[in-house]
């Protein structure tokens, strides 16, 4: 009954698919987070769980780079919760790339002393289960996240996830007229919003950054909005 | 987790009370923290955060109104808002976003048992603002003892030599005329007459009180009897704070200071506790020993140097102005003394007044002169050309002496302020008895007259009669209420600027007069309601505590706010004297530190509650 639209055909989706892949899903990690049903997408976004999620890695392509750190931290309730948040740097097993170290500021040393990818992904999926991911451009955190589950599971599942830089980018195409692109990065979309800069740049800063322009973006919708409006 | 959330924890770690928690207590009250964000316009609480919260702003403004719509204060970055902590106050609490704000919030009861075992810090948030300015004024007082620069003094400077010294078998009374003579108020105590004796004991005037005379002792006993063993002692190259210390801990008054194993000197704690005042005590010396104007002058360019070393010492505002106010007083005098050398005896009896800060002994360095003269009723008309001239010579003195004329005239040298005593007499009965706004406007100053020089009684008698006629006089307090009370101390501060009632901006606090002259005035009130003579400030408030004017508690409170605006001016006036500008009463907020910030706010606090219940009262 949904299917005359096109995103939502995409929203029910989400469902079919968790139960699908819980199928083929290995005991483990993996299964117990597809185990616990996505939220409804018509529940009302004010009253969502959502964990908001930022990765970094040596590149962009996520069967070649590798995943160096993960940050998250939990919103609920239109409020982020310092004390759900979560930050470790992953040993990746090879060495970084100098150009690299300078963008993330993570060095080999520190990486050494990181935990195995396997338990990190295997905590961030705990604190999934059941909730909505946020980031910032979805591309890299489902691509990288999908292909750690590859490798880890054997399965590649979908996430609900919600974009920032999505609902940025909606709200500018209604508007019809030319922008920059550089417009939708986090730093310039949070001057937008006068939120203040953060100093480094790392994935918790980055979770947490991501978690505030969210706030802001939606502290005007309406409290009957549905989860389905922001969900990719 | 510290180092992941590090800019949220380094930005509160900023804020008082915040700062003084240890990391480990930070990083618990982080945890309890959420962020959340309030849009433009919208009102506080935010619904999702629930009741009894502390938030913390970290970007935007938040704007405080009462039912009237009245703005009561505004918050922005790292400002704390404590409204919405108990739930009672929720009620006629009316905050809304000024522009978009993202806050820190946290439970207050969770805040409360994390820090549990800080209590100043939940104190900050609990007490009043009464409570706290009392609690950062004692701090203060105690800080004032332990003088940062005794540190830097050494313990040569404050110790009297040589040491005064007695056999242990010669007799109290032996020992009591030895002090006696010598003025001192202990003896130490040897084994016999040699300079190399080793000490054994001291005795006190104390010990000669309490052992002897109480005691009933019979006072031809050996001095040893009564005298102190175990005596603590303290080495010449010792500084200044360690004795101290040290006599402060073990609450001893007298400390002997030793050289080479040897008593070599003695230093008592008022030694150390009136350094300052004792240089006072030396400028009034050279004062009144200088021949002419002209040394007079040049003893004058110490001021500055006084007031600066004053604030540095952390002396008390009261104190730094009565030091001043004697000096001033002392200038005065000797240019009167100069001036009848030249002049002759004065025709008839006479006082020369001080207005003003000075009349109310709360000068600084380098203020205006108010002065005038009162003049026996016997005067002849011709008397008051000498008169005249002794006026011209001492506020020309003055005024070489940094002290510079009164722009508004009032003065010995304008006739109409160099009176005999019954014209005096009807001036105070015309401002008492038919009251204007304006005329009172421009003479509060005169309510404050002291006698500087001359014939006390003068002055005195028409005090008396002023009181008489101002004591429960409704409408003349209502007069002089009504000028006090447009002096109005401000909000608070918004960002950088000093957040006026209107909700305008300034860029400076003025401590003058949105500060301290507000208290003087209400403490002139008071005094002149219940007729008390006093003119200082701090006395009249001592003096009306407890009268149907003024409760004691808030006798105290005001008391607390005036000592901290004097001191904060005090410490201004200090940096810019030493950096040889100008002292001015001006403070710029981004130079006023964030705690400095909420104890202002609370002295501000303080002055509008009682100028509040004044205004009810007229």
């Amino acid at each position: 009954m949904f299917t005359h639209h096109p995103f939502l055909k995409w929203l029910v989706g989400y469902e079919i698919e968790r139960k699908r892949d819980l199928l083929r899903a290995p005991e483990g990690p993996l299964k117990e987070f597809l185990s616990v049903p996505f939220p409804s997408v018509n529940s009302l976004l004010n009253q969502a769980n959502i964990v908001s999620v930022d990765f970094e890695t040596t590149g962009l392509d996520a069967v070649q780079d590798k995943l160096l750190s993960v940050g998250f931290i939990e919103v609920q309730q239109q409020q982020i919760h310092l004390g759900s948040c979560y930050h470790q740097i992953i040993n990746t097993q090879q060495k970084l790339k100098a150009d690299n170290v300078i963008i993330h500021q993570i060095t080999d040393q520190q990486q050494l002393q990181g935990l195995p990818l396997e338990t990190v992904i295997e905590t961030l999926l705990k604190a999934l289960a059941g909730k909505v991911m946020l980031v910032h451009f979805a591309r890299i955190e489902r691509e990288f996240l999908k292909q750690a589950c590859l490798e880890l599971y054997g399965v590649a599942p979908s996430f609900p996830m919600i974009d920032t830089l999505v609902i940025a980018k909606r709200r500018l195409d209604k508007k019809d007229v030319a922008y920059d692109p550089s417009e939708l990065r986090l730093a310039s979309l949070r001057a937008k919003y006068q939120l203040p800069q953060y100093s480094a740049h790392n994935a918790l800063n980055d979770a947490i950054a991501t978690a505030e322009l969210f706030l802001a973006q939606t502290a005007h919708y309406p409290d009957s909005t549905p989860l389905k409006q922001v969900l990719l | 987790m510290d180092n992941d959330l590090a800019d949220i924890s380094a930005f509160i770690h900023e804020i008082p009370p915040f700062d003084q928690l240890p990391p480990n207590l930070l990083s618990q009250v982080i945890s309890a923290c959420t962020i959340c964000y309030v849009e433009q316009g919208y009102s506080m609480p935010p619904k999702q955060c629930g009741a009894n919260k502390l938030y913390i702003l970290r970007k935007g403004a938040l704007t405080h109104t009462d039912h009237n719509d009245e703005l009561l204060g505004k918050y922005s970055e790292a400002d704390i808002c404590t409204l919405f902590c108990q739930q009672e106050n929720e009620g006629d609490t009316n905050v809304q976003a000024e522009e978009d704000t993202l806050l820190y919030c946290i439970d207050y009861q969770t805040l409360h048992t994390i820090v549990i075992n800080y209590p100043a810090v939940i104190e900050f948030f609990s007490q009043s603002a009464e409570q706290r300015l009392k609690r950062k004024m004692s701090q203060i007082n105690e800080e004032a003892v332990i003088a940062s620069s005794l540190m830097n003094t050494s313990i040569k400077q404050f110790y009297h030599t040589p040491v005064t010294t007695i056999e242990k078998s010669a007799s109290i009374q032996q020992a009591a005329i030895k002090m006696t003579e010598r003025g001192f108020s202990c003896l130490i105590i040897t084994e016999d007459q040699s300079s190399t004796s080793k000490p054994l004991g001291i005795v006190t005037d104390k010990d000669l009180r309490r052992r002897c005379i109480a005691q009933g002792l019979d006072y031809s006993l050996p001095v040893s009897e009564v005298m102190t063993t175990n005596m603590l002692t303290i080495d010449s190259q010792s500084n200044a704070y360690e004795a101290l210390m040290i006599m402060t801990a073990k609450r001893v008054h007298h400390l002997p200071v030793m050289k080479k194993g040897k008593p070599h000197a003695m230093v008592t704690i008022t030694d150390l506790m009136n350094n300052e005042s004792q240089n006072a005590v030396n400028v009034i010396h050279i004062i009144r020993k200088a021949k002419d104007v002209d040394e007079l002058t040049s003893i004058s360019t110490m001021l500055p140097k006084l007031q600066i070393k004053m604030a540095k010492l952390g002396t008390t505002a009261d104190h730094a102005g009565k030091s001043i106010s004697a000096i001033t007083t002392a200038f005065t005098i000797r240019l009167i003394e100069l001036a009848e050398q030249t002049l002759g005896k004065a025709p008839v009896a006479y006082a020369w007044l001080a207005a003003g800060s000075q009349g109310r002994q709360e000068q600084f360095a380098h203020s205006d002169q108010d002065n005038a003269l009162i003049i026996a009723d016997d005067m002849q008309p011709d008397d008051d050309k000498w008169f005249a001239q002794l006026a011209t010579f001492v506020s020309d003195g003055l005024a070489r002496c940094g002290f510079v004329y009164c722009p508004g005239d009032i003065m010995a040298t304008n006739p109409k302020w160099r009176q005999p005593q019954h014209v005096w007499h009807s001036y105070f009965q015309r401002w008492v008895n038919t009251p204007s706004p304006k005329a009172l406007l421009n003479s509060s100053v005169f309510f404050d007259l002291t006698t500087v020089h001359g014939e006390p009684s003068l002055l005195a008698q028409v005090r008396e009669k002023l009181l008489e006629n101002t004591k429960g006089n409704s409408l003349f307090l209502a007069h002089l209420s009504k000028n006090a009370l447009s002096l109005r101390p401000p909000l608070g501060f918004f960002r950088d600027f000093v957040l006026i009632k209107n909700g305008e901006n300034k860029n400076v606090l003025d401590l003058k007069h949105n500060g301290i002259a507000p208290i003087v005035d209400l403490a002139r009130i008071y005094a002149l309601n219940e007729g008390v003579a006093a003119t200082n400030t701090i006395e009249r408030l001592q003096q009306v505590a407890g009268t149907p004017s003024l409760t004691k508690s808030s006798a105290a409170n005001l008391i607390d706010a005036y000592e901290f605006l004097g001191l904060l001016r005090m410490e201004h006036q200090a940096k810019l004297l030493q950096a040889n500008e100008k002292p001015d009463n001006y403070l710029a907020p981004k130079h006023i530190s964030k705690l400095e910030r909420e104890h202002l706010k609370d002295a501000f606090k303080v002055i509008k509650t009682l100028q509040d219940s004044r205004q009810a009262t007229y």
